[in-house]
């Protein structure tokens, strides 16, 4: 069953006198356990794509479904209850907050939810991407692949159906993004989530269950 | 239990507390514009309060007094014994104590001095006795002024000499008592009987409650004597210190909102620099804010972090702020007052308070814009940089 769906979005951009059409009527599914990559030249439409998929953005035309709920006309506070809840991302540059130790940014989403007892997940997760001795570190005390596991750990804090990840390995060396990849890949399976990537990546390939190009906003088949 | 873990449970004042640390140097210039607003407001102010009461200490036990002369329409060359009589007739709950003055040279021991004699009966409801006593009814000894007898060396019991009659000296009086009559002189004081060729009283003093009572006997006791019948004549001049104070108190009113007003300009400048340091940094943490909303942070959460750091930066400006103008206010009561630790009562101290209160709401309510542009920002505009 598929966790997130987009039915024929559009997304067009006014700037200035000019209208750009991001996304020309795309469809797009992804599964429980299933890590898809969406590739495509800059400039293809690639990331408006991943901000439907993330709820960071609406489309101007067309459905979004999550778990079989139409999230289309969801106001912004509305989808930000969603993101919280539902999905957690992985950035390009980790986008750590760096006054903060790793345990504090794993935390970060559900910081604000009192009623939540966060730092034993924390913990766990920190643990889990093999980071258990680096609790208390903060991010400029980390190494790039150090501090990409601090974000997937963040991203994996609320218990996510959806992990977005926008280039996870653009930053890291080959070696060391091979490691992240696995990681993903191990934590796919053990949580049950849908993994989005996008990615200019060769060696993310091996690890996708699935993949979908863009070109100029049209999904190629 | 660290306490960095304790505070995480008030994420809001964790966020904006890491944030400020992360430039200290700027947050310090930040907070150091609002210690400034806050001395400036805080300090002008008790600065007000301490003029005023150096003002109503200098005027004395004056201001609740009225003093009755002979006016220039009288037909007697002085208060009359009937005058006295009908005076005390209207007076309810107040005391009228006729003098008759003069002046003269006392010696003692080759030394000389000028003072102003006054004869008085009941001398102990118009001085205050430093030593010595002053006796219900005064009928043979005298009283007089400390500076006089310190320049004279004379000491109680010593006698005095005046129209050919000796006193002995019963008590000293404090003679610093303002502008009053025969202020600044040195005075001497004796029993009425030894002014007995001075047909007239030269004047009633009456001492009311309060400076209202005082003003309202002057004003019965005017009519009574030079309006009724007597159109626009002045048979006794009545005048009272009541409506001194009350100007001065008036001007002094306005000197404090003058003052507060110039300390209110420098924290208003210190607000605009809050304002500035606060969207300076909110527009350098775009991205920041951008990952936080992206992964669920509400709106509104975002709008309280940076609201509670604005807050942090009054608070924080606001207190160090608050002591430094506690030293000035206590230097100046010092100077002004003689009595460094009257600026804490609470009619100066409350400065500090609204100084404070002042910069905190300052603080928020620069910070309102920064954080309500921060908070709605687009995710996706903001992840971009």
């Amino acid at each position: 069953m598929s966790v997130i769906e987009l039915h024929d979005v559009v997304k067009r951009y006014e700037s200035g006198a000019q209208t750009v059409t991001a996304l020309k009527g795309v469809d797009f599914h992804a599964d429980r356990g299933e890590m898809v990559t969406i590739i495509g030249p800059s400039g293809s439409g690639k990331s408006t794509m991943l901000n439907m998929i993330g709820l960071l953005d609406t489309p101007t035309a067309g459905t979004v479904l999550l778990d079989d709920r139409d999230v289309t006309d969801f106001t912004e506070d509305e989808l930000t209850e969603e993101r919280r809840t539902n999905l957690g991302f992985v950035f390009q540059d980790f986008h750590l907050l760096p006054m903060l130790t790793a345990v504090e940014n794993v935390e970060l989403p559900s910081v604000w939810d009192t009623s939540v007892d966060r730092r034993d997940r924390a913990i766990d997760l920190l643990k889990r991407v093999g980071l258990g001795d680096r609790l208390d570190h903060t991010p400029d005390e980390l190494s790039g692949g150090q501090q990409q596991r601090v974000a997937i750990a963040r991203s994996l804090i609320n218990g996510p159906d959806i992990l977005l990840a926008d280039e996870p390995t653009g930053n890291l060396d080959q070696d060391t993004g091979q490691t992240i990849l696995e990681e993903v890949t191990r934590l796919k399976q053990e949580e049950n989530i849908a993994v989005v990537a996008v990615t200019h990546d060769e060696q993310m390939l091996e690890y996708t269950d699935r993949t979908v190009r863009i070109v100029d906003g049209v999904i190629q088949q | 239990m660290s306490i960095a873990d304790t505070l995480w449970h008030f994420p809001s004042a964790m966020m904006a507390w890491r944030n400020l640390g992360r430039n200290r140097m700027r947050t310090a210039l930040a907070a150091l514009g609002i210690v400034i607003g806050v001395v400036a407001i805080a300090s002008l102010g008790m600065a007000g309060v301490a003029i005023q009461q150096q003002a109503t200490s200098n005027l004395g036990s004056l201001t609740n007094q009225v003093s009755v002369s002979a006016g220039q329409d009288s037909d007697y060359d002085g208060v009359t014994d009937d005058q006295v009589e009908e005076i005390r007739s209207l007076l309810t709950n107040a005391q009228a104590i006729p003098q008759k003055t003069n002046s003269t040279t006392v010696s003692s021991r080759g030394k000389e001095a000028y003072v102003s004699v006054t004869g008085v009966t009941d001398a102990n409801a118009l001085y205050d006795v430093t030593e010595g006593t002053a006796p219900e009814r005064l009928q043979t000894g005298a009283l007089i002024s400390n500076s006089t007898a310190q320049q004279l060396g004379l000491e109680l019991g010593d006698p005095v000499e005046y129209d050919g009659h000796l006193y002995r000296i019963a008590g000293l009086i404090d003679s610093s008592s303002g502008f009053g009559p025969g202020g600044g002189r040195g005075e001497l004081v004796i029993p009425i009987s030894g002014l007995a060729d001075q047909q007239y009283y030269d004047s009633v003093t009456i001492t009311a409650d309060d400076g209202d009572a005082a003003s309202n006997i002057a004003n019965r006791l005017d009519e009574h004597f030079n309006s009724e019948g007597h159109e626009d004549e002045e048979i006794l001049r009545v005048s009272s210190y009541a409506n001194v104070q009350g100007q001065i108190s008036s001007f002094m009113n306005t000197l404090q909102l003058a003052l507060l007003g110039i300390g209110g300009i420098s924290l208003i400048v210190a607000s605009v620099a809050i304002l500035n340091v606060m969207l300076m940094s909110t527009v350098e943490r775009r991205g920041e804010i951008g990952v936080l909303r992206a992964v669920g942070i509400r709106r509104g959460e975002v709008l309280r972090m940076i609201l509670t750091e604005a807050a942090l930066l009054g608070t924080l400006g606001g207190l160090v702020g608050a002591l430094a103008a506690l030293a000035v206010g206590a230097m100046m009561f010092h100077v002004l007052v003689g009595d460094a630790s009257a600026a804490l009562q609470w009619s100066s101290a409350r400065y500090l308070v609204y100084g404070f209160a002042f910069a905190v709401f300052a603080s928020v309510l620069s910070g309102i814009y920064p954080a309500w542009k921060a908070a709605n920002d687009s995710p996706v505009e903001a992840l971009r940089g």
